[in-house]
């Protein structure tokens, strides 16, 4: 056995065991498809006669990344599994660069939803202030879109799946389609002929209209690069297979 | 003219249990994964069923893997796992030929 046929047992190996635990070939590409889709759909006013942007269509959509979860580890079990389970080490150099990104990726959603929230809120006390202080069965929490306000719960809720899921694959693009979702209602809101928040400051809007052409850049990025990278591993675990063995031998 | 006798000492020191080259295969295989599951082994070393279990049985009598069983539902799956004294073992075995090879030293 030559050094050669022993460095190529030792790159399949570790390519195969790649496949079950960072890389997700055709999931990948779902994740990236799926969140260019949430943008897309996130700016139709009405898809297929429904209103998406209000409840109950709002919190159907906040399912969708589970929905990617589910259906990745579903391709994962059909596709990249054929020749059993080989259990990847434990990548350390992948770790550090998955926790910069991570990180990275968390500062800036912080900041664009920090920006956009204060906006709203800032918008929403000016128009309310009177209401606020004279009377409490007529203060904002009792608009009828006061259920704005709880949007960033029913965002926190379900973030550990999300980034469980973006540990296991790196679809960022899944997490920030789904952060898009709740951002594009008070955007919209500010432009508005008669906002219920009363009057944007114009810095405000400007920060605000900055910080969304920032997401869908960086949407659209994601999205892209998530469907070349999926399809590419796709065709890199097909050579795998194609490198392997055909036929037994005795030894 | 007296030709002199090769020093056959470092070739007769390889581990005889790494050196058969479906074992060699076998432990390289191991030592690039945590833990690997029969099937896998088994196509990506080419080896028939027999030849594999009889080979892993070998290495696993030296203690350089470790099998575990389980069932899947009702199918039985067989992993295994290089263990400590395989992997030292292996790259004892790498050190070795890489020293009986003209022109390399030992570090």
């Amino acid at each position: 056995m030559t050094d050669a046929q022993l460095s190529k047992l030792d790159a399949l190996t570790r390519d195969y065991a790649a496949f079950q635990s960072r890389k997700s070939g055709l999931a990948t590409a779902l994740g990236g498809l799926m969140a260019c889709l949430l943008f897309w759909v996130a700016l139709q006013p009405q898809v297929f006669g429904v209103r998406i942007l209000q409840r109950p269509a709002m919190e159907a959509f906040l399912l969708v990344p589970f929905l990617w979860l589910l259906l990745k580890s579903l391709l994962a079990r059909m596709l990249y599994r054929g020749l059993g389970t080989v259990k990847a080490q434990p990548d350390l150099a992948y770790e550090r660069r998955l926790g910069r990104w991570s990180y990275g990726l968390a500062l800036f959603l912080m900041g664009c939803l920090g920006a956009a929230l204060y906006g709203f809120v800032s918008g929403m006390f000016q128009a309310a202030k009177p209401a606020v202080c004279q009377l409490p069965g007529d203060s904002p929490l009792s608009h009828p879109w006061a259920w704005l306000i709880w949007l960033p719960l029913a965002y926190l809720a379900p973030v550990p799946w999300a980034i469980r899921g973006i540990e296991e694959a790196r679809a960022y693009a899944v997490l920030v389609g789904q952060c898009m979702l709740w951002l594009t209602e008070p955007f919209f809101f500010s432009f508005s002929a008669n906002p219920p928040l009363g009057t944007v400051p114009a810095a405000m809007l400007v920060a605000g209209a900055l910080g969304f052409v920032l997401l869908v850049g960086g949407i659209l990025a994601w999205g892209a690069l998530a469907m070349i990278r999926g399809w590419r591993e796709h065709r890199d675990y097909l050579a795998l297979l194609q490198g392997l063995p055909q036929e037994p031998v005795s030894g | 003219m007296v030709t002199e006798a090769p020093d056959l000492h470092p070739i007769l020191a390889l581990d005889r249990t790494v050196h058969e080259p479906a074992r060699l295969a076998i432990l390289t295989v191991l030592a690039a994964a945590e833990e690997v599951e029969f099937l896998f082994l088994q196509r990506v070393t080419g080896l028939s069923k027999g030849n594999l279990s009889s080979h892993t049985q070998k290495l696993e009598a030296a203690g350089y893997l470790e099998t575990a069983k389980a069932f899947r539902g009702r199918i039985p799956v067989t992993s295994f796992r290089i263990t400590p004294e395989g992997r030292l073992a292996l790259a004892a075995y790498h050190q070795q030929l890489r020293a009986l090879l003209p022109g390399e030293k030992t570090p």
